[in-house]
């Protein structure tokens, strides 16, 4: 299936000819040596952040909600903002991971890795608001069901979307992290086998699993990342709709919308692959990996932000017009008040970044050059974070009985916690991009393979038998 | 027996003379001996240690008592004092209380000079509970914000533990020894010895006053309520020959005209007056009218269905034009009046609507000036309403301080000739017009002293304080009303070493000192001949001690004096005079400043309750101090917002005060409380708010709450105002619905939404309420009732400027038409109990449910606290607990010291920090009274359940049953077509209902 | 030292493949090949048979979706129904988030965990690797040890002509 009709060239997705040997050996420098000044500056900041969110979250705990900018009307704000946040953020990952290898995207391999690493930090990330904005985080084992007591019903409420969350939460997780550890086997048996220390030796040998390259393995081992692959892609799309039904199954104006599941995924993976595309080129530039991740990469991330971006864009309009067009009195005072009421600015800032900037992605002068899309990426995080702040503060600070209107001014706690989120992510991952292998070794060096010598190489990516149809299809004949 | 409990009493007054006591906290605390002896400070009270103890088994009961739930005072007290004394519950005519459970006892409020009755709930030897009195024919089972909150001012914790010398802590019969020696030399001398007092409603105490009299003639009783009816008085004297206050009977009046009396919120008798006011403008009744005039918009004014806004100079004027244009109808001699101050339109109908409901109209001021009660007067008597709708027979007895008497008083003692002064219940050192005069005055004084329960502005500058007991620690008694009796008995002993003042003023005067024993005595011989129920005393007193009112009739013999008219025209002629000056005000920078007593605070007395402080003004919804209320176009016009502080200039004084726009408010007006800026009276309520009393001055022998040619500075600093209400317009939603008298009548849109689902199997019972927007009058005692029934945590002002005010109903205020005079819409509202409950569908622990019986419940052990439930709770009625506001020194209001926890109510739990709470319909009390007919053996009867918003509010606004039932009053109401429900569009189902607000047009 | 399997090494894939199709023909047993990558092609030329770890995955998200569903019906009618909001207790409706959650998770776990087990992959166990480098970029054939002599020869002749850089004799557990 790797050959394309006559005449036009396989892409090439990583500069020059290296050798299997080069491969394995750009990739596992990083690793092995001291990191530039680069990356301990940025750790620096990042453990900072870290420390900041410690002594906020002790501080939180120890007095109450209080001392959030909360209010009666205003009964959430920046925690579930940066909760939504972050939930969105980690689609991006398992999204190239898993749908990109179905729809065998070849430009997905050099960048997956570290795309899933996001996700997984970023969930973790997330996991860590509806704990903080609990009013008694020490009970929050309640939201897990187990068996009712003298003391009445202790199940849970399997029809608040907030259960329908922590389950679809944790189960992203663990698969995430699974289908992330999976695909480190190969690699972990590569730096086994070429640790120096023993202690690495030990490590790396005990998380390898005893992996030796079979090829027998090699045939489950694909089937399985796909069968992985085939379950992820709903999962992505389930997590980010049950988190909209947090808001569409309300019935505040603002939130009560049935266009939310799409429209909140849409955003979600706009915003992951913003986070992604910053975070590759921090890494590209801070580990000079230049020649794995390519521009080609970057420029392809682009084109999916100008799609998800004119998809939220998109949805933006849509709330207007059923407002408008539904002509219920709550929700068009709603829709005029996110434009013109004390919260506009934050609307129009989510606009500016959400709407106008990924438009600049149909140049490709903008597309290729790495300053732009640093900064476009950036943009569009800071667009998607108001975005959430705008559906969340401005649907609750005026909702139905004007006497039970208010505002919500942050706190320097809010403000604290949601930068310590930041810090506890970047910690993460830079840990992660200088202990662990980055980019997935064995899939580029399938890929290496086989832009030298067209015609076989890299298997499962581009294999027509591994697909989840073809699978099926095995499945049945085995029936037999 | 009795030598006993003295002895009891001297060992445990002891105890409290030195620190105070260490309290109980909950029952589950008590059971366990241990941990109660561990905080028993004397030890416990065993028959081996109480020397005190007697043989049959006294010492053994009081064991029992004490150890099944009595406070270290409380407790050895009220267990032996009780019967001693015979105090006699309400519900059960026994002296046994049975921990845990509530007996009830009749009193007398102590809280204003209204006096009304009240039935008082007391658990385990605690009043916990204020209830108005259903006995009593003048107030009902109502009472106001402030005497709900006179419960917590009984733990205040601020109040003084025992008698002081020079400010330093003394023994009573040291105290004793002086106060006998000074009136002595006082006697001797021919000093003056006075007694400055407020009101005092107890006939027993004015006896004991005539005592004094007797003893020395150079003794003078002086009266003085800071914010008097002194001129009502003098007026009336003047024109029907006695110096008395009128009853007046809302309820018979079609025509009510107000001048500035703010008779639903402060003025005389509120309680009183609001019930007769919702019953004579009952929708269903003939057709009313109530016309307001005054400076700036008090809840009378918001109620009224025609207010005009006026500047309190031209008060005056407004009475006379209507005087002259009644007398005209009247064919009485021309009245001179002068140009019409407000439109001769709305005078002419005005005055039409009066002379065609001659003797069943009514017109009222609240203006403390002789010459416009004497025009006032005048109308009532040209319309045929004396002895109508207001009486002289049996006059009102709530108010009867003499301004006029006061200024002497204190200029004698500026003289320094007064030799003895006695303080009780007064304060002049903070609300006189002229605090430092009468403070230096005060220090000439050879002996003074306080009566005062802590150590204020005055109490702080006298000799010696004898603190007098709180009302529900005391035995007195009260005639609010000529003929209309009401008994005071003690709910629990005094917590600390206080004494009645009746009990020191019989001693000082060398009498046998037992104020109970007085009593008995006074009624025996002063009020038992007077009835004919009874013959034997001790049945009569046992009868009417339960009962607590007493309804004794006329007096006989009340005859009221041929009114010349001579003083009226010449109070006209006045008047006139006065109008014509205000009328060229002194340039466009003048303006004028009304001052008046706020709902919550009134004037000041009780300035460190923090219910009152927290508990929102019904107009401004403002907590935590006083505003300079300014109309919303003078306001720009000056480049005002709301929170800047200006500084108000008076002939008499400034003050600096924020001002805060308020619609309806007289463009030339400000308006500021009186009541705030308390110095010296507590931790809650030392310097919250600006004092205003200094700004008022003696005109015409009265006291005068209003000045004009006031200049206004703008000092640039701004404020942070407390308001629990920022938005006051209901953007054209369906909220408060209202109807006119026309469509009234008409059926109502009762088509209900289809269910998505089928409906769940009904319950036996299903609670519901009914509020009727039309008599809810916005008076907010129903705020204050909730939140000492339920425990409902007060957090200062930094915290409700946050916007986390904790009350479980709140009364939302919404204004239509124009900002210079619109209308006002006071809707209470709380959880609305939901059959399809947005909040509970979300929380994630099932954390709130409905009931078999239909109510929305809050498990609290189960809530995480995600507030995903007030998120979807439409009507934005969960409140959460942001910090923990109990025993947390940050919260340092009542719950935060031993003393003020006293106040909690064992039947409801005290949320922790993280919790969401809300109204839960009194679910305490529905089960009580669910046990309670279980005991009986019968089924419990509708309107047996009260809701505490329900039982404290005067125009019976709200009606709580069983909707199942369709014979209960709240089925029956539901029945109305003026019933609709709010936001009902969303398919929410609540099950508590409204009655639309009725408006009346006119009474054609 | 005794041995049961030749080892050949080979630089490149093409080398690889063409030996693996040449051994297969030659009716020599393919113990396994050993790749740092996924050979595309040696599926077909070693004739592995197709997995069936696919059917496990449907069997366990098939459990998943049951267990879910049935837990939910469990709590909300049979065990301990509430009036929540007024619903019927049985809202199946809503208790469709949490089935394919827990579907998904189910599926997901078991087919790994049921790969790890047929693949015998363990923590830190001993990897048996044929040649060093196998796991960088060698590629290895690993055939089992004709017992006839002269099928061993013509093995080695096939190895080296196919262009194996080293052919060693080794033993692997069989």
């Amino acid at each position: 299936m790797d050959r394309l009709p006559d005449g036009v060239t396989e892409p090439r997705w990583i500069a020059g000819a290296p050798t299997l040997a080069q491969v394995t050996d750009d990739i596992a420098r990083p690793m092995e040596g001291r990191p530039g000044k680069l990356w301990y500056a940025l750790f620096a900041v990042a453990v900072l952040g870290l420390l900041d969110l410690l002594g906020m979250a002790t501080y939180l705990i120890a007095n109450g909600i209080g001392v959030w900018g909360l209010n009666n009307s205003v009964g959430w704000a920046f925690d579930i903002t940066n909760f939504v946040f972050w939930i969105g953020i980690g689609h991006a990952g398992t999204l190239i991971s898993a749908i990109l290898l179905l729809f065998r995207q070849k430009w997905r391999t050099s960048i997956n890795r570290s795309a899933e690493a996001m996700t997984i930090f970023a969930v973790m990330c997330a996991g860590l608001f509806p704990l903080l904005h609990m009013g008694r985080p020490w009970d929050a084992f309640f939201i897990f069901p187990y068996v009712p007591n003298q003391h009445g019903p202790l199940w849970v409420n399997f029809r608040s979307p907030l259960v329908w969350d922590v389950f679809a939460i944790s189960t992203y997780f663990t698969i995430s992290l699974v289908f992330w550890y999976l695909g480190l086997i190969p690699d972990l048996a590569t730096l086994r086998d070429r640790a120096a220390g023993r202690i690495k030796k030990l490590v790396f040998g005990l998380f390898s699993l005893g992996w030796n390259g079979s090829h027998r393995t090699w045939a489950r081992y694909e089937v399985v990342s796909l069968v992985l692959a085939g379950l992820a892609t709903p999962l992505v799309l389930s997590v980010h709709s049950i988190v909209s039904m947090d808001f569409a199954t309300s019935l505040l104006p603002g939130w009560h919308a049935t266009i939310f599941p799409p429209y909140f995924v849409a955003g979600a993976i706009y915003s992951g692959f913003g986070m992604v595309l910053m975070l590759l080129i921090i890494t590209r530039q801070s580990m000079n990996l230049q020649r794995y991740i390519t521009i080609r990469h970057l420029d392809s991330m682009a084109k999916v932000l100008l799609l998800t971006g004119s998809l939220v864009s998109y949805a933006y309009a849509t709330e207007f017009f059923s407002a408008w067009y539904g002509g219920n009195l709550y929700e068009r005072y709603h829709f005029i008040n996110r434009a013109t009421g004390p919260y506009a600015f934050g609307f129009y800032l989510m606009v500016l970044c959400n709407v106008i900037a990924p438009q600049l992605f149909w140049w490709k002068r903008i597309r290729t050059s790495v300053g732009a899309l640093f900064v476009v990426s950036i943009l569009v995080n800071i667009g998607m974070w108001f975005e959430r702040f705008i559906i969340i503060v401005v649907s609750l600070h005026r909702a139905f009985l004007p006497s039970g209107w208010g505002m919500f001014y942050p706190t320097l706690i809010d403000f604290g916690i949601l930068i310590g989120s930041f810090g506890l992510f970047f910690t993460l991952f830079l840990l992660f991009i200088r202990y662990m292998p980055m980019i997935a070794i064995w899939e580029v060096k399938g890929v290496v393979t086989d832009q030298q010598h067209g015609g076989h190489g890299a298997h499962g990516a581009g294999d027509v038998h591994a697909t989840p149809a073809a699978l099926l299809t095995q499945a049945v004949n085995h029936a037999e | 027996m009795s030598d006993h409990c003295n002895g009891a009493k001297d060992k445990l007054v002891a105890l409290g003379a030195r620190r105070p006591p260490d309290y109980w906290k909950s029952p589950e605390e008590l059971r366990k001996g241990a941990s109660l002896r561990g905080e028993f400070p004397g030890g416990l009270p065993s028959p081996g240690r109480d020397d005190h103890g007697d043989p049959e088994g006294e010492t053994t009961r009081r064991d029992f008592l004490t150890l099944m739930g009595f406070g270290v005072t409380a407790a050895g007290l009220a267990a032996c004092r009780a019967p001693e004394q015979r105090a006699i519950p309400m519900a059960v005519a026994t002296d046994e209380m049975v921990p845990g459970v509530a007996n009830y006892y009749a009193t007398t409020c102590g809280g204003c000079a209204s006096a009304c009755s009240l039935v008082v709930k007391q658990r385990d030897g605690r009043p916990i509970k204020i209830e108005g009195n259903a006995a009593s024919a003048l107030f009902g089972g109502a009472t106001c914000a402030t005497g709900q909150a006179t419960v917590l001012s009984l733990y205040d914790n601020e109040r003084l533990r025992g008698p002081l010398w020079h400010g330093s802590p003394a023994e009573w019969h040291e105290i004793d020894e002086r106060v006998g020696a000074a009136l002595a030399e006082a006697h001797a001398r021919q000093a003056k010895i006075v007694l400055l007092s407020s009101t005092i409603t107890s006939p027993s105490t004015r006896e004991i006053i005539e005592r004094w009299r007797h003893a020395f003639p150079s003794f003078r009783h002086v009266v003085y309520d800071p914010v008097s009816a002194s001129a009502l008085r003098t007026a009336t004297a003047a024109a029907f020959g006695r110096a008395v206050i009128p009853h007046y009977a809302f309820d018979r009046a079609r025509v009510i005209v107000g001048l500035d009396a703010d008779f639903l919120g402060t003025w005389l008798s509120p309680v009183e007056f609001a019930r007769q006011y919702a019953r004579g403008r009952a929708p269903e009744g003939p057709p009313t009218l109530h016309v307001q005039f005054e400076p700036g918009m008090s809840i009378t004014g918001s109620n009224a269905d025609r207010r005009v806004a006026v500047p309190p100079s031209a008060l005056g004027a407004v009475a006379l034009a209507l005087l002259a244009r009644i007398a005209r109808r009247a064919n009485e001699p021309e009245v001179a009046a002068p140009p019409d101050p407000v439109d001769a339109k709305t005078l002419n109908s005005v005055a039409d609507e009066l002379w065609r409901h001659r003797g069943e109209s009514l017109v009222v001021s609240g203006c403390n000036d002789v010459a416009i009660q004497l025009v006032v007067h005048t109308l009532n008597r040209l319309l045929g309403n004396v002895g109508r709708t207001l009486d002289l027979d049996r006059p009102s007895l709530q108010r009867m301080g003499d301004d006029a008497e006061m200024a002497t008083l204190v200029e004698e003692l500026a003289r320094g000739e007064i030799h003895t002064l006695i303080l009780h219940g007064v304060n002049p050192a903070y609300d006189y017009a002229d605090p430092g005069g009468f403070l230096t005055g005060l220090s000439k004084v050879a002996f003074s002293i306080s009566t005062a329960d802590r150590r204020d502005e005055t109490s702080a500058a006298v000799h010696a304080v004898c603190p007098d007991h709180h009302f529900l620690e005391s035995w007195g008694d009260a005639e609010p009303v000529a003929g209309m009796l009401s008994l005071c008995q003690p709910i629990i002993s005094p917590l600390f070493d206080t004494r009645a003042v009746a009990e020191s003023l019989l001693r000082w005067l060398g009498e046998p000192s037992d104020p109970y024993g007085f009593l008995r005595d006074y009624w025996r011989t002063a009020v038992l001949p007077r009835q004919q129920a009874f013959r034997d005393f001790d049945a009569f007193w046992d009868q009417t001690l339960e009962r607590g009112v007493l309804d004794l009739g006329a007096p006989a013999g009340a005859t009221i004096a041929d009114p010349g008219g001579a003083d009226w025209r010449a109070a006209a002629a006045t008047l006139r005079d006065e109008s014509q000056r205000a009328a060229s005000p002194g340039g466009d920078a003048h303006y004028e400043l009304a001052l008046f007593e706020s709902v919550p605070l009134r004037d000041g007395r009780h300035a460190n309750n923090p219910w009152l402080l927290e508990l929102p003004d019904p107009i401004t919804k403002m907590t935590w101090g006083n505003v300079a209320l300014i109309a919303p176009s003078l306001a720009t016009q000056l480049g005002l917002g709301d929170g800047d502080v200006v500084s108000l200039t008076t002939a008499d004084g400034a003050i600096e005060i924020p001002v805060f726009q308020q619609p309806g408010q007289h463009p030339r007006t400000l308006s500021v409380a009186l009541g705030y800026g308390r110095r010296q009276v507590g931790k809650a309520g030392n310097d919250v708010g600006k004092n205003a009393f200094p700004l008022t001055r003696l005109v015409r022998g009265a006291r005068r709450t209003w000045a004009s040619g006031v200049t206004l500075a703008s000092t640039g600093r701004r404020d942070k105002l407390a308001s629990t209400q920022s938005h006051f317009s209901m953007e054209g939603r369906p909220i408060v619905l209202e109807t006119t008298r026309a469509e009234f009548g008409r059926a109502g849109d009762a088509e209900k939404l289809p269910n998505l689902w089928n409906e769940r199997p009904q319950g036996e019972r299903s609670w519901g309420m009914s509020i009727d927007l039309d008599s809810c009058t916005g008076c907010s005692a129903c705020v204050v009732a909730c939140q000492a029934e339920n425990n409902v945590p007060v957090i200062g002002k930094d915290q409700v400027q946050r916007q986390r005010i904790m009350h479980w109903i709140r009364i939302d205020r919404y204004y239509r038409g124009s900002e210079d005079n619109p209308q006002s819409l006071h809707q209470p509202m709380m959880c609305q109990h939901c059959g399809h409950a947005p909040c509970e569908t979300v929380c994630p622990v099932l954390a709130t449910t409905t009931s078999s019986e239909g109510l929305n419940q809050q498990v609290y052990n189960r809530c995480i606290g995600t507030r995903y439930c007030a998120n979807n709770c439409p009507y934005k009625v969960r409140r959460f607990n942001w910090y923990n506001y109990t025993q947390n020194p940050r919260f340092d209001f009542h719950m935060a010291n031993p003393v003020g926890r006293l106040v909690l109510n064992p039947d409801v739990t005290v949320r922790s920090r993280g919790v969401m709470e809300k109204c839960s319909l009194c679910v305490q009390r529905i089960h009580a009274v669910k046990n309670a007919a279980v005991k009986r053996g019968e089924p419990m009867k509708d309107g047996e359940i009260k809701t505490a918003c329900q039982q404290v509010c005067p125009t019976d606004a709200i009606v709580f049953g069983d909707l199942n039932d369709p014979k209960s009053r709240v089925a029956q109401r539901m029945q109305s077509e003026r019933t609709y429900r709010v936001l009902d569009d969303l398919g929410t189902r609540p099950n508590v209902a409204y009655l639309k607000k009725v408006r009346h047009g006119q009474t054609t | 030292m005794p041995s049961n399997v030749l080892v050949a090494t080979f630089p490149h894939v093409e080398g690889l493949l063409h030996a693996v199709r040449q051994a297969r023909r030659e009716m020599l047993r393919v113990y396994d090949v050993f790749a740092p990558f996924p050979v595309h092609g040696l599926d077909e030329a070693m004739g592995i048979r197709h997995t069936r770890l696919p059917k496990i995955t449907l069997i366990a998200g098939l459990t998943g979706l049951v267990f879910a569903l049935s837990l939910q019906f469990y709590a909300n009618v049979l065990d301990w129904p509430l009036n929540v909001g007024g619903k019927p207790d049985n809202t199946t409706l809503a208790f469709i988030p949490i089935s394919f959650e827990l579907t998904v998770l189910f599926g997901g776990l078991t087919t790994v965990a049921a790969f790890l087990l047929r693949a015998k992959l363990y923590p830190s166990k001993r990897p048996w690797l044929p040649a060093t480098g196998v796991t960088d970029d060698v590629f290895a054939l690993v055939l089992r040890k004709p017992a006839a002599e002269e099928t061993h020869q013509r093995a080695l002749a096939l190895l080296t002509e196919c262009g194996a850089a080293s052919v060693t004799e080794s033993e692997a557990e069989l």
